[in-house]
């Protein structure tokens, strides 16, 4: 299959030091984790980490199987486009001058994101979508002169009734 | 009844029938110790942490049971490091506690601290800073259970010195279950092992390879059973050598880099490989691409994460190997199998069957002659290099656990004080160290603790002058230029030995004389300096980068 991204779930139990062996797994093999997200489920004493990695086909069998011999590590699942939900959200801290300032708040309705500061010589939007929704917006965007930008990674659930 | 931390964790670990702890003290280890005098549990007192961590692996592969050992926090933490991580690779249950800063001065750069969690990380099955007494029960009764289950191996708990010291009401701790994976049905057989007795009962030219997970599941007489009733050959790793007895006459040998020639040239030509318990380490394989190119590949391991890593299986199953071959035997169908076993019974009469003692030259014949003088149950120990060879290839394994040898990690070091803790594991059991003068001057303080303890280890020590396996890779890979290797011979190793009190003698290795019988009627610990020329290698050797039948030193063609 080549190398694309794969994006892989993993329960943990929320627990100091949990982190540092799962990105470790990901170091000795050799791979990039390119986004990460980590938070507590439902029950606190669960976190679910949400990564993405460039990787060969051979990754998810690798990774699984390494992850899994931590004692911390509850389950591992790769999650698959089309069978689950993927969204990620988006800061972006942007430089105005007059005419750029009427121009964002013009056109930032045409894209479903939010102004959720607004200075005279800076604003800050938020998006939240798909990976192409968010790309879409930051190319947009980049002409008017992006300062900073903050990323969740991406977020993903699998459909409920989808079987892997 | 209130307990301090250190009370508690003695008492569970004589719960979990600990009866030896390898260790040395430092400050902030000294709660345990000062508690270790009213508990039953025996400390032995090393030289060095490294070798605790060594005699508690040696223990622990010699009875069995978990090993454990002590070391405080900084240097005598960091100084258990290459004992844990030759324990992890070969999967020996161990637990290694380790002293702490106190809990307030942890991250401040403390006199004595370092994180040997996150150092430890890679090289253990998991690890646990205890920060209050009331979870020290539970925790190293998870601890036993990790390092014991599945593929076992190393479990740290760091203990930080006021957690030890402080005092707790002790409530009973009912039996402990380790947090179960989500995922983890633990694959049933279904329908696998059938078709793997399908594919053996097809066969025309089966082999099973043992590795040394066949002895950690204690599955030798089951493998045993299975070899006999199909008829089967079989070949070992180096870590699965004595699962089945060596004289047994369907033993081809052991596979790969410095394996015998028979083993590797069978597999070769095999046309199906049972693998049970061995996870296709580079040693074995050499050349995975060319490695039994014929064969279809069945393995059957407790640890999914050794199925498929190296070698992709046809088909495979996550199991304990004895259950497996408890289910597999009876589907085994009774063969004769006379066409594949007369030849190998050819191949072995042109390879010559007394060709392994050439081919270990001198030490191979010394080796036998010292097994012949020693009683049946005799443990021998290796350290690493040409002595590890000589002796996993001439000694006759007759016990699963009558050989021990550092195969994964290759830790030069470990056969002395691995042997004290063979020999405080299995008093009843003599016990002789191979070892080459390189790796007995790792860890030579030892002869200190074995002499104090006056353990009666008989020590052999190659003594070549040089690195010898080293010089043979230089000898034929790098131009014979012998840079780094001399060690040379101003030491004299028999005086050194008596200053520690130990009885020694020297004898050259073509002509030891009565130096064996004189070591074997020692009472006490007794050393022998076995003289060989630095020519002396060992053959056939794969060249880096060729498959098992490319040797050097192997027959012609």
């Amino acid at each position: 299959m080549g190398m694309r991204e794969r994006i892989i779930a993993i329960l943990v139990n929320n627990k100091p030091g949990v982190l540092s062996r799962v990105a470790g797994v990901f170091g000795r093999l050799g791979y990039n984790i390119e986004s990460l997200c980590v938070a507590e489920t439902i029950s606190p004493e669960v976190s679910r980490i949400t990564s993405i990695t460039n990787a060969d086909s051979d990754f998810i069998d690798k990774v699984k199987k390494q992850l899994n011999r931590l004692v911390d590590v509850l389950d591992v699942t790769e999650l698959v486009p089309g069978q689950s939900a993927q969204r990620e959200m988006i800061l972006i801290g942007i430089n105005l001058d007059q005419k750029g300032r009427t121009e964002i708040v013009r056109s930032i309705g045409l894209f479903d994101c939010k102004i959720i500061s607004m200075r005279n010589d800076y604003c800050i939007i938020q998006v939240a979508g798909s990976r192409e929704e968010v790309e879409t917006v930051i190319n947009f965007l980049k002409p008017f002169g992006i300062d900073k930008i903050a990323r969740t990674g991406v977020l993903a659930l699998r459909y409920k009734d989808s079987v892997s | 009844m209130e307990k301090t931390g250190a009370e508690i964790l003695l008492q569970t670990l004589r719960e979990e029938g600990v009866d030896v702890i390898f260790g040395y003290p430092g400050a902030n280890s000294l709660p345990i110790h000062d508690s270790l005098d009213e508990s039953p549990i025996r400390h032995y007192l090393v030289r060095h942490e490294q070798a605790a961590a060594h005699a508690a692996d040696g223990y622990a592969r010699a009875t069995g049971r978990v090993g454990v050992c002590l070391g405080t926090s900084g240097p005598g933490a960091t100084n258990l490091v290459t004992g844990i991580a030759t324990a992890y690779m070969d999967s020996t249950p161990m637990l290694v506690l380790t002293g702490q800063v106190t809990t307030e001065l942890l991250g401040s750069d403390a006199f004595q601290e370092t994180d040997i969690i996150g150092i430890t990380m890679p090289i253990t099955k998991h690890s646990y800073l205890v920060s209050d007494p009331g979870e020290i029960a539970s925790t190293v009764k998870q601890a036993f259970g990790i390092a014991r289950g599945g593929r076992p191996g190393p479990v740290l708990i760091d203990l930080p010195r006021n957690v030890m010291a402080a005092k707790c009401e002790q409530s009973g701790v009912k039996n402990i279950t380790i947090p179960k994976k989500r995922n983890a049905r633990r694959k049933k057989d279904g329908g696998e092992l059938q078709r793997i007795a399908n594919y053996m009962n097809m066969s025309e030219r089966p082999v099973i390879l043992v590795g040394g997970g066949v002895k950690l599941a204690r599955a030798c007489e089951e493998l045993t059973g299975l070899i006999e009733k199909g008829n089967i050959p079989f070949v070992s790793t180096m870590m699965g050598i004595g699962s089945v007895r060596s004289s047994n006459g369907f033993n081809l040998g052991f596979i790969g880099t410095h394996g015998n020639e028979l083993a590797n040239r069978i597999v070769h030509d095999a046309d199906f490989i049972l693998t049970v318990g061995a996870r296709f380490s580079d040693r074995s394989t050499s050349i995975v691409e060319e490695f039994a190119p014929l064969a279809t590949i069945a393995q059957i391991d407790i640890d999914p994460s050794s199925i498929g890593k190296v070698i992709k299986a046809d088909i495979s199953l996550v199991c304990d190997i004895r259950e497996a071959l408890t289910t597999l035997t009876p589907l085994a169908e009774r063969k004769g199998r006379g066409g594949w076993l007369s030849r190998i019974e050819k191949e072995r009469n042109v390879l010559g069957k007394d060709r392994s003692m050439k081919e270990c030259g001198p030490a191979g014949a010394f080796i036998r002659d010292v097994q012949t003088a020693m009683p049946e149950e005799t443990t021998a120990i290796t350290d690493v290099g040409l002595n590890q060879i000589w002796t996993v290839r001439s000694w006759e394994t007759r016990t699963p656990r009558g050989m021990i040898t550092p195969g994964g990690l290759g830790t030069m070091g470990f056969g002395l004080p691995a042997a004290m803790g063979v020999k405080i594991g299995v008093p009843d059991h003599d016990v002789v160290v191979f070892s080459g003068d390189g790796g007995f001057f790792m860890n030579i303080q030892e002869l200190a603790t074995i002499s104090y303890y006056n353990l009666p280890v008989k020590i052999v020590v190659f003594n070549n002058g040089h690195l010898g396996m080293i010089r043979q890779i230089q000898d034929l890979f790098y131009g014979a230029r012998f840079n780094d290797i001399e060690l040379g011979n101003k030491v004299d190793i028999v005086a050194v030995a008596k200053g520690f009190g130990i009885e020694a003698d020297r004898v050259p290795v073509e002509d030891p004389g009565a130096g064996i019988e004189k070591m074997c009627a020692a009472g006490g610990p007794f050393l022998l300096e076995v003289l060989v020329d630095p020519d002396t290698y060992v053959f056939p050797i794969i060249p880096p980068g060729r498959s098992n039948i490319d040797m050097i030193g192997g027959r012609q063609g």
